[in-house]
Formats: C-alpha cells, sequence, structure tokens
C-alpha cells in the first residue's frame, strides 16, 4: 500500500563537493496536488527534481516518494513515476511514434494497453502526421510536445517535470498546461519547476520558493501573496528573496 | 528479457539509421571491391601495354643465320625486335632509348660457332627502366620468360641433334616429382608451402584481421550509442525508466553487437570481393580456396571454441566502449578517447596475426595473454591444425571473469551521480591541461 503522502522530504541535503547544492530542505506533496519549485537560475530546483526522480543520490536526509526510500527502493519508485528533464533530448533518428511505442512497451505489460497509451499519448502531442517523421526533423516545440506526452502517456502516480513548457509559445504552452491539469484531474499528482510565474499562479496549488538550496516559503499561491501583501506572485518572490538577502 | 527488447530494438533503429554508423557499415562493401577491381584493372592495362609496345633493341655483333633465327623466335613470340648497329655498348644503348626499347638484347660474335659446338653462349640484356610500377614489372618478367622459352626450343633442337627419337624435356628433367602434403590425415596433391601459403592466408591472417575489425567495429559503435546518449540528452531520461542499470546496459551491448556483427558480415564479403577482383589478374588466379574444398572442416569443438572467446571478446570490448561512451559528452570525445583504447588492442592483434606469440619477449605476450580479444585470434589460427590450445581454455575462464567484472563495473557506472562526476573530472583535467599549454 502506498503512503497518502505522495512526496515526503524531510531535512534533505545534497553536496557536490565542496559546493552545497540543497541545504535541508523540507515538503510534502499529497494526492492530486500540484507542487510548483520556484527560484531563480542555480538555486536547487533541478536537482531537487533529480533526487525524486532516483538520478541522484541525496547527501543526507529522508526523502520517500509514494511511500519507497529513493536510495534503497528506487526500483520500486521508478515504475511509479516518470520524469521530464528541462533539456531532454530526442533519438534523432527514430521517429515519434516508434519512441512512445518503445516507451510503452516498457512500461505495459500488455501489448493492448501498450498501443492504447501510444494512441493517447499521440494525440496529446497534438503533432498529427508529423508523429510518422524522425525526430530530428522536430522543432523544439515538438521535441518538447513528445516528451511531455511520453512523461505522462504511462500515467504515473508522480510527474517530475522540470520546466515542462520551456521552449514552446504561447498556444503550445496553453496546450501542456491543459495536459497537466488533466492528469491531475485523473487522480495524478505533480511536481514541476518553472520560471514562469503567471503558469505556477495559475497551475500549482501548492508551492515552494528556494535559492540558494534552501526553501524560502511553502504555501498555497494565495496565501503566499496575501502574506506579503503582493498582487501577484512575482512581487511575493522579490520580497521574500530581498528580506532574505538583506 | 520483457523490458530488454524494446531496449535493444531502439539501440538497433537508432544506430542502423545514425549516418555516422551505417556510412561506416556501408563503405567497406563497396570500397573494397571497387579498390580490387581498380587496383586489378590498373595492373593489368599496364602491364598489357607495357607487354604490347614491347620493343626490345638488338645488337647482333654475330650476323649469323643461327643469330637470325633466334631473334626471329624471339619476334614469332610477340616481341618487336628493332636492330641497332652502333660500334660500342653507350651508343647502342643511346639508340635503343631513342627507339624506346625496355632493353636492348647484344648477341656476341661465336653464337653460333659456340651452339653447334654445344658450348654455352653468352648473350647480354640490358633492361632500361623508364618508369617504375608494377605493369614495367610484368614486361621485364615477359623479356625473360621469352627469353626462357627461346632456350628451351634452342635445347630441344641440339638435343635432337644428338639423339633423333628421344623426348627433349626427358632429358632436361628426368625426374618427374609429384608432391603429396599430409595434413589432418587426408592426403593432397600439393607441394606443402602452396598449402601452408593458403592457409596461413586464411585462417592466420583473413579470420584474425575481420575479428580485428569486428572488434573495433563494435568498440565504435557502442562508445558513439552511448555517447549520443550524452550528446542528445537521452541518457537522463533513460536512467529513469522502469529499467536495471544492467537492463540498459545489456541492450546497448547486444545493440552494439548487432550493428557490429551486420558490419563484420559486410567487411568480410567487401573483403573477399576485393581479392576476386584482385585475383582476376592473369597470373594470379593460384585456385584460392581449392585446399579449403580438398581438407576437412575444423571440428565443431574447436567452433564452439571459437564463438565463447569472440563472445566474450566482444562483451568485453563492447562494455569498453560504452564506459569511453559514458564518459564522453559528447561524440568527439568519444571518437578521441577510442583511440587510445584501440592501441593496446591493435598491437598484440598484429603480433598475433604476423608472428607466433611464444617466441615474443615476455611483456608483448602477457599484454596479448591479458587481453580477451586475443583469443578469439589464437583460436583461429589452430584451426589449421584442429587443435583447441591449453592456453584458449584457461583464456576463456579468464575472459569470462574479466568480462564479468567490466560488465558489472560499466552498469555501476551507468548512474548520473558517477557520470556527472567523472564527465566534471576529465572535462577538468582537460582544461587545466589547456591551460597549462596556454603559460608555456
Amino acid at each position: 500500500m502506498h503512503d497518502a503522502k505522495v512526496v515526503e522530504v524531510r531535512n534533505l541535503a545534497k553536496r557536490f563537493g565542496e559546493s552545497v547544492a540543497l541545504d535541508n530542505i523540507s515538503f510534502r506533496i499529497g494526492e492530486r496536488e500540484i507542487f510548483g519549485l520556484i527560484g531563480p537560475n542555480g538555486a536547487g530546483k533541478t536537482t531537487t527534481l533529480r533526487v525524486l526522480a532516483t538520478l541522484l543520490l541525496p547527501t543526507s536526509g529522508y526523502v520517500r516518494v509514494l511511500g519507497y526510500d529513493v536510495v534503497s527502493e528506487a526500483e520500486k519508485v521508478r515504475p511509479l513515476i516518470s520524469y521530464l528533464a528541462e533539456d531532454a533530448g530526442a533519438y534523432r533518428n527514430l521517429s515519434g511514434y516508434e519512441y512512445l511505442s518503445i516507451v510503452a512497451k516498457i512500461y505495459f505489460g500488455s501489448k493492448v494497453d501498450a498501443e492504447s497509451a501510444v494512441e493517447e499519448a499521440v494525440e496529446t502531442s497534438g503533432l498529427g502526421d508529423r508523429i510518422m517523421g524522425k525526430m530530428k526533423t522536430y522543432s523544439k516545440g515538438m521535441k518538447r510536445r513528445i516528451q511531455v506526452a511520453r512523461a505522462l502517456m504511462t500515467k504515473p502516480e508522480l510527474a517530475i517535470l522540470d520546466e515542462p513548457t520551456a521552449g514552446l509559445d504561447v498556444f503550445h504552452a496553453q496546450h501542456v498546461r491543459g495536459i497537466v491539469k488533466r492528469h491531475v484531474a485523473e487522480g495524478g499528482a505533480v511536481v514541476l519547476s518553472s520560471h514562469n510565474m503567471l503558469e505556477v499562479e495559475h497551475l500549482c496549488s501548492k508551492l515552494a520558493f528556494i535559492h540558494r538550496g534552501q526553501i524560502m516559503v511553502e504555501g498555497g499561491p494565495q496565501i503566499i501573496k496575501d502574506e506579503y501583501g503582493a498582487s501577484n506572485l512575482e512581487e511575493a518572490f522579490l520580497e521574500v528573496i530581498g528580506k532574505w538577502e538583506s | 528479457m520483457g523490458k530488454l527488447k524494446p531496449l535493444v530494438e531502439k539501440e538497433v533503429k537508432d544506430l542502423l539509421r545514425d549516418p555516422r554508423i551505417y556510412i561506416g557499415l556501408i563503405v567497406p562493401i563497396i570500397m573494397l571491391p571497387l579498390l580490387g577491381f581498380a587496383m586489378s584493372v590498373a595492373m593489368r592495362s599496364t602491364a598489357e601495354a607495357a607487354v604490347m609496345e614491347m620493343n626490345i633493341a638488338v645488337l647482333d655483333q654475330d650476323g649469323t643465320e643461327t643469330s637470325r633465327g633466334f631473334i626471329s623466335i624471339l619476334t614469332h613470340m610477340g616481341l618487336n625486335m628493332p636492330n641497332v648497329s652502333a660500334d660500342s655498348l653507350d651508343r647502342a644503348l643511346e639508340e635503343a632509348r631513342t627507339l624506346e626499347s625496355k632493353a636492348l638484347l647484344i648477341i656476341p660474335e661465336g653464337f653460333e660457332e659456340n651452339l653447334l659446338g654445344f658450348g654455352r653462349v653468352r648473350i647480354e640484356v640490358y633492361s632500361i627502366v623508364e618508369r617504375a610500377g608494377l605493369g614495367s614489372m610484368g614486361a621485364y618478367s615477359a623479356i625473360d620468360g621469352a627469353l626462357g622459352t627461346s632456350s628451351e626450343i634452342l635445347s630441344a633442337t641440339l638435343i635432337s641433334k644428338i639423339a633423333p627419337g628421344l623426348e627433349p624435356d626427358v632429358i632436361r628433367n628426368p625426374l618427374n616429382v609429384t608432391r603429396y602434403t599430409i595434413i589432418k590425415d587426408r592426403v593432397i596433391e600439393v607441394p606443402p608451402q602452396a598449402l601452408l601459403g593458403q592457409l596461413v592466408i586464411g585462417y592466420g591472417i583473413m579470420v584474425p584481421m575481420v575479428l580485428f575489425i569486428l572488434a573495433i567495429t563494435v568498440t565504435q559503435i557502442a562508445a558513439t550509442a552511448t555517447a549520443v546518449e550524452n550528446e542528445e540528452k537521452t541518457l537522463e531520461t533513460l536512467l529513469t525508466f522502469p529499467v536495471t542499470r544492467y537492463d540498459i546496459l545489456m541492450a546497448k551491448l547486444l545493440g552494439s553487437s548487432i550493428v557490429a556483427i551486420l558490419g563484420g558480415i559486410l567487411f568480410t564479403v567487401g573483403f573477399l570481393l576485393y581479392f576476386e577482383g584482385l585475383f582476376a589478374m592473369p597470373g594470379l588466379e593460384v585456385g584460392a580456396g581449392s585446399v579449403f574444398q580438398a581438407l576437412p572442416p575444423p571440428p565443431l569443438g574447436t567452433y564452439v571454441v571459437l564463438s565463447l572467446s569472440l563472445i566474450l571478446s566482444i562483451l568485453f570490448i563492447t562494455s569498453l566502449g560504452v564506459v569511453v561512451g559514458a564518459l564522453s559528452s559528447d561524440v568527439r570525445m568519444s571518437s578521441s578517447l577510442l583511440g587510445i583504447l584501440i592501441i593496446p588492442i591493435l598491437i598484440p592483434s598484429m603480433l598475433i596475426m604476423y608472428g607466433d606469440l611464444k617466441v615474443l619477449p615476455f611483456a608483448l605476450q602477457i599484454l596479448a595473454y591479458a587481453l580477451p580479444t586475443s583469443y578469439p585470434m589464437i583460436m583461429a589460427k589452430e584451426m589449421i591444425t584442429s587443435t583447441i590450445p591449453a592456453e584458449v581454455f584457461y583464456g576463456i575462464l579468464y575472459s569470462a571473469a574479466l568480462t564479468l567484472a567490466v560488465v558489472y563495473a560499466t552498469s555501476k557506472l551507468l548512474a548520473p551521480e558517477k557520470l556527472l562526476t567523472l564527465q566534471y573530472r576529465l572535462r577538468f583535467r582537460r582544461i587545466k591541461r589547456k591551460q597549462a599549454k596556454d603559460l608555456e
């Protein structure tokens, strides 16, 4: 049985040699929640997501995803999550359809389930006939859409999305946000990072401001705005960082 | 196996469609036969042109009917023999050069007298070399051939004069030697030199060369396949899939091996076609392969041992390729690192192909026996005598242990934590080296 908490992070620290990437951060993500990590470049967002995705090992701390430890039970975590890296590339010589089919074969035991997941992902990507073309012919936005479709195709209990709308135009970013919302409505949870405050404000049910490896503030978007008397998240973010720096 | 299959499918499809890979696979099957054909055509046409235009100037100082008869024999053999009439060698050579002759033939005074007196006659041939090349070599051989044949004709004429009714060839060569060679309990009607020549070329050089090319190709493909994952930023995503690191590594090893074996087949076909083209040269049709047909094939056991040692060495070398690729941030870097890795593999392979390991200095023997890639080559050479050398048995056990250790270490390396650290260190060292160079 899975824990009711999808993610539980307590005092997570990550060091790369002398450099401290994460300094004892703690947060929780519940079911059907979209949790946003907001912070400037180098704040520790990607490192946090990589630890949750079982890619990096914590230096210290307690990290559980769906009740499983990300270090000692990484192999139980992986089938339940999916990870979209910020700069995730594509296999240049495979078509989008072939790529989705291969991933589906890895995740699904039955051929019928795999085929139905691929059909849904093709629809989600919105690539139409171009799905049969080699991915080296895709634009940056098309590659991102296929990766988002791939990440959500497997119906993960936790989708870890690093800058999911990076490089997408307004229409496609809106399309991806819709897919993320639908995923949560269907019962999944999402943790994402973003530089786009407007996107986070409208998409996330809970968020955390992260700066220099530490979580400054955590809560719902409205609560944070109210707490700092800000009209939008950007103002609240600058207020929080300004206070911390001073 | 369920999750390994789609991963292998991804590897094979991605590799076979990558121009960096498929061009390398296709080139030998197109280029090698073309090369063989081009070499054959060039050599044949040069030789034909040289023989067709064969001009041999002749200075007949004897001026007798017999000397004129001798010149006539040579003319009937297709040689063009213009006469020169100089009073010194230098002037005769100058005239021969003016006539664009390949050689100057001097028939000295007393030619007829000596010949009819059953004495040995002396003639002089001055070959004039204007161009270097295989074709010219053919022309000079043709002169020797013509002189040899005319000498036999003269000899036959003299023998018939002394002993009419006797076969001149019997007088000249009273021994009729038929050469047999016994190998693998089979008697074959060929001299041992011819037999060994073909066997050494076949098992001793051709097979090890194909194995060597296979080893290089498989390493290159595995390194490229893994480096591309780094370059295109797909490895990170792959490592979050619900598959073990071992599955990912096995998919890389199998995918690269399948493509490399295909490359090996194409190379072998290309190489055989190259020889087909080359052996189309007149005089080179030595019946290549006839010895192999006459011999029984090596026993099944030798093939089993060869296959086993080959599989182990391919796994070993592919794992090294994956390590090189994984440590490289891009394909260019993996190619540079691969160059360093290939040299220690290349040297023992060459030693095995062209020499006898047992007589080599101890350090070189250690180097050869330390590499699993050496054992299939040693086995291929020993297939001539159908024996399985003891060192190959021990070598297989050793290779299996070493390969398992390398595969295990490689699967452990396939973790972003370690890869990022190692890639960072490699890049840092390169930057430091560059800075030190700039300071100098």
